[in-house]
């Protein structure tokens, strides 16, 4: 069994990434911005790919919605899948934008059987111009999303029921929401079907203030991962039964690189510990 | 729920008159976006709280993109209307 640690792949963290290789396992890509759009630049991500494990992570599709998916956006990912030749590519269980309206960040959608089956479709869809299905990333909400019938842990095991996508599995977004929403995440970690986990997202965030004086936490991939989402990504090595990639997602206030080094060691520790706990069990 | 309530979900997170027409009366400002009854049910049962600080972390993140793209790409966009302006 090998279990694999990595982080997110920004520019301004190339040079000490591709510097500290033997203690980086792979590379998580956003694609849009600038691999999406530009063939040079996907180029580029196939030399890098070749010479480290590269996933592609979307953020622009919108699958978890009523609205069919745009075919042009599924065919810029399924040029790029091409190109680049990652090892898996993934995208959030969420909406984006409406008729006439683009969101800045994902939305988590409606829990209900409509939005089940239409995520469904716009999956296979996703699948079928792709030439794979993408992993699914459950999504951290400061609002309860409006309209919801069922909670996140029914409406995520009802999908996976529906699809043959697999999860990528947000433990900050699952500790974030369960911050908000009063439900223990370890609980909902331990109702997901344990073999359709593949990758591991881990990241920090903060806390926010209504004007209420009300306090919910924000997953803003600017600070360093909390010590219970380390405990999740435990409890994942004794549920997991093969192998996980775990990605550190960082997108700002960047601590020197040895820090991030350190997180991703800790992330590996953590991971050794649960895999002992299965061992054992 | 339907595209159009997605799409009503969508513009109170980043309209701001619409989501201060709304807060003020859920139920005209629904009925008047063509939702159903049952639509405009639950968006009167919003949490509004997190409606707020979904709202304010959407125009955190419409700004730092905005401020993330180079002003001739913005130029451009704006000029060719480009559908790849996210």
């Amino acid at each position: 069994m090998t279990d694999r640690v990595g982080l997110t792949w920004h520019p301004q963290l190339a040079a000490a990434i591709l510097a500290s290789r033997e203690r980086i396992d792979l590379v998580e890509v956003i694609p849009e911005g600038v691999f999406l759009e530009s063939r040079r630049a996907q180029r580029a991500l196939r030399t890098l790919a070749r010479e480290v494990p590269v996933s592609i992570h979307g953020v622009s599709l919108g699958l978890a919605s009523t609205r069919p998916v745009d075919d042009w956006r599924l065919d810029q990912f399924a040029r790029l899948v091409d190109c680049v030749r990652p090892e898996c590519w993934s995208e959030h269980l969420a909406f984006v934008r409406g008729e006439g309206v683009e969101l800045p960040h994902l939305a988590a959608p409606a829990r209900t059987a409509t939005t089940i089956d239409a995520t469904a479709v716009n999956l296979a869809r996703a699948a079928r111009a792709v030439g794979a299905f993408p992993l699914v990333e459950n999504v951290a909400t400061l609002i309860d999303p409006p309209g919801s019938e069922v909670s996140e842990q029914v409406w995520l095991n009802q999908l996976l029921a529906t699809t043959s996508a697999d999860v990528l599995l947000d433990l900050h977004n699952l500790y974030a929401n369960g911050v908000n929403f009063g439900f223990d995440p370890a609980e909902v970690l331990r109702a997901i079907p344990a073999d359709r986990i593949r990758v591991i997202h881990l990241a920090g965030g903060t806390t926010v203030q209504a004007s209420t004086g009300e306090q919910r936490w924000l997953d803003d991939h600017r600070h360093d991962v909390p010590d219970p989402v380390y405990a999740l990504l435990e409890d994942v090595g004794e549920l997991v039964p093969h192998p996980v990639d775990v990605v550190l997602e960082r997108d700002g206030a960047f601590p020197p690189f040895a820090e991030l080094l350190v997180q991703l060691d800790r992330a590996r520790a953590a991971l050794r510990a649960g895999r002992a706990r299965r061992a054992s069990s | 729920m339907s595209p159009a309530f997605e799409t009503f979900v969508a513009r109170l997170y980043v309209d701001e008159k619409l989501r201060q027409a709304f807060l003020a009366d859920a139920a005209a400002v629904a009925e008047g976006a063509g939702l159903t009854a049952d639509e405009i049910r639950a968006v009167e049962r919003i949490d509004r709280t997190g409606l707020e600080l979904a709202a304010r972390v959407f125009e955190q993140k419409r700004r730092h993109r905005a401020e993330s793209i180079p002003p001739a790409v913005r130029w451009w966009r704006r000029v060719t209307g480009s559908r790849r302006a996210r």
